[in-house]
């Protein structure tokens, strides 16, 4: 017990003996959160549009002034010729154009049915029907201010629509994909931190020599995997605190759910990053290999988490394999505790599978640590 | 009798696939000896090391240290033993006090004994000024001597050293081996490697090591009058020379 002591007071000594150590743990969660949590985002916002407005009546013109004051679109101008409306939407000046016809108005007083006609960028699938959605929802709302002109249409229209949609989105009303990204940094920052720290320390001994100098000692392996646990989880749990603190600092986005679940359930994956850093020490005799071999795990665990990636849209292949993952299960329940404030109770099937493959990788990590020194 | 042997090795071998690094060595160590091991680089003295300290498991073959197996007595042979290697041990990102308190306390000594044992060795090596700076900036022949003191601090009856003044300038080499002296004086057995033969010199009995074998044992004094030679470096060329 006592030697365990002597080994978590030397491995702090190590970590805060110089500034840098002491930087990263506040700087790397920091421009991590900062710029990331603004990066990556699923929103499509800023939709370039180009027009053409062969009818310029002032209906047409109602209809355009909806885009310039809707937040999602930046109207990059107006094309009088046909023929060159596509050379928006190659050079990319342009991701939408929107022609609306001659006779426009008089259509609809006539109540003829105009047809608009769009012209969308598909090349990225998921950005150009996320426009579609934003456009229907325009020509929705002007067909109802439409309507108020006409009493009679307005009174015919509700007899063919029975069923109005009112959509509310729940956890994140405005879909902002910023509250959905943020709580995933804060697992990646963790499992970077934890990996990185543990795997490297390990083997720095091994470079030194000092590991050598170890065994020789009466120190039993255990003691020594214990004396590197310990420093390690404190700081993943105080870099976890500091990454929560920073994303309120900065996006104003707090914990809806219990703060001791959630470090409960970060205890639990830091097991498993621990697990796989000793892993790795195993495999690497210099801090390069080590650094080499994070890396892969690293990417391959972020990669396969569902933070990018969809895991519904993987191969059912691939979607099994990602079962495997334990930061698949963290970053869901961080998620969770994070926007709904899910309670434990909601939470079992995913922090059952994060235990069982924490501790099975831990186990086998360690196992395989005394084997080596053994 | 068998008090008076510290170290005792029967037909030791240790093989890494078809390479034998250490091949059958016997040899018997007496209490309160300096037992060195000499031999070119990769002649196989690391790895005989090694087996004897319970760093690596022997192929075949058997040996005691202290009394103990290195087979199935491990754990107690860590007690008994200090192990000083030709890689520099210490944290040189902790000060000198700092690594002599982690040592201490990996060795399992009170708190008091600690504060002692810190006291005495910083007096002993003249590092009183230094107990606050970096181990990292200690020159090297210092680093040496901190390090073989803190494998000392548990007080073993036998101590290992692995190539210990290697790259060490002969002013604090021949400090060192003063060190080695008290040591043997207050009744430890010390194991030496070295390839420096002047060092070879100062041990009570040697045993020469080529190719995984030991092919000479005895005292300096005996092994020149067997050869004729003069000084050790002669009878170590002579012999390697007929291998």
């Amino acid at each position: 017990m006592r030697q365990i002591f002597y080994l978590v007071q030397k491995e702090f000594r190590q970590i805060f003996r110089d500034f840098s150590m002491v930087r990263i743990l506040f700087v790397v969660p920091l421009i991590q959160i900062f710029i990331l949590g603004n990066a990556i985002t699923t929103d499509v916002k800023n939709i370039k549009v180009i027009f053409q407005d062969q009818d310029k009546t002032p209906y047409s013109r109602e209809f355009i002034s909806k885009f310039v004051h809707s937040k999602y679109f930046i109207i990059t101008g107006f094309e009088e010729d046909y023929t060159r409306l596509s050379s928006y939407l190659d050079s990319g000046k342009a991701s939408l154009a929107i022609i609306i016809p001659r006779h426009f108005q008089r259509d609809i007083v006539l109540q003829k049915k105009p047809d608009i006609q769009l012209l969308v960028d598909g090349v990225d699938g998921n950005s150009a029907g996320v426009s579609l959605g934003y456009i229907t929802d325009i020509v929705q709302k002007y067909q109802e201010r439409l309507m108020e002109y006409s009493p009679e249409l307005s009174l015919q229209v509700k007899n063919v629509r029975r069923i109005e949609m009112e959509p509310r989105f729940w956890f994140n009303p405005n879909l902002e994909s910023k509250l959905y990204i943020v709580p995933g940094i804060i697992a990646l920052i963790l499992l970077i931190i934890t990996l990185f720290l543990t795997s490297m320390g390990i083997v720095r001994e091994k470079e030194i020599g000092t590991l050598e100098q170890l065994m020789v000692t009466p120190i039993r392996s255990y003691q020594l995997v214990i004396g590197k646990i310990i420093p390690f989880s404190i700081l993943g749990m105080l870099e976890i605190m500091i990454s929560m603190g920073f994303v309120y600092l900065i996006f104003g986005i707090g914990v809806k759910g219990s703060l001791l679940l959630l470090l409960f359930e970060s205890s639990i994956f830091i097991i498993s990053t621990l697990g796989l850093g000793i892993f790795i020490s195993t495999i690497s005799d210099t801090q390069q290999q080590a650094l080499f071999v994070a890396w892969f795990f690293m990417i391959f665990s972020i990669l396969l988490s569902g933070f990018f990636i969809p895991i519904a849209n993987m191969p059912p292949v691939i979607q099994h394999i990602t079962r495997l993952n334990p930061l698949r299960y963290y970053i869901v329940i961080l998620r969770e505790i994070y926007l709904k404030g899910t309670s434990i109770k909601d939470l079992i099937p995913e922090t059952l599978s994060m235990v069982t493959f924490s501790t099975c990788l831990f186990l086998a990590a360690v196992i395989r640590f005394r084997k080596k020194l053994g | 009798m068998e008090t008076e042997i510290a170290v005792s090795a029967s037909k030791l071998s240790r093989h890494f696939g078809a390479f034998k690094a250490v091949d059958e060595i016997s040899f018997d160590v007496k209490k309160g000896e300096i037992f060195g091991f000499l031999g070119a680089n990769g002649a196989g003295k690391t790895t005989a090391i090694k087996m004897l300290c319970g760093l690596l498991k022997p192929t075949e073959g058997e040996a005691t240290v202290a009394g103990f197996s290195i087979r199935t007595g491990t754990a107690m042979i860590k007690k008994n033993i200090g192990y000083m290697s030709q890689k520099f041990s210490l944290y040189e990102d902790l000060t000198v006090k700092e690594n002599i308190e982690f040592y201490g306390g990996i060795y399992g000594l009170s708190r008091e004994e600690i504060a002692n044992k810190t006291r005495l060795l910083l007096s002993e090596l003249n590092l009183e000024n230094m107990q606050n700076s970096l181990t990292r900036a200690l020159p090297l022949g210092w680093k040496q001597r901190l390090a073989l003191s803190a494998s000392l601090l548990h007080d073993p009856p036998i101590i290992f050293l692995d190539e210990p003044t290697g790259g060490v300038d002969p002013i604090s080499r021949r400090n060192f081996w003063r060190i080695i002296y008290e040591i043997a004086n207050r009744g430890k057995t010390v194991f030496v490697t070295t390839h420096y033969m002047d060092e070879a010199e100062y041990c009570n009995r040697v045993s020469i090591m080529h190719r995984g074998k030991i092919i000479e044992l005895g005292t300096p004094t005996g092994l020149k009058q067997k050869y004729d030679k003069t000084t050790m470096q002669d009878i170590f060329i002579h012999i390697i020379g007929q291998n």
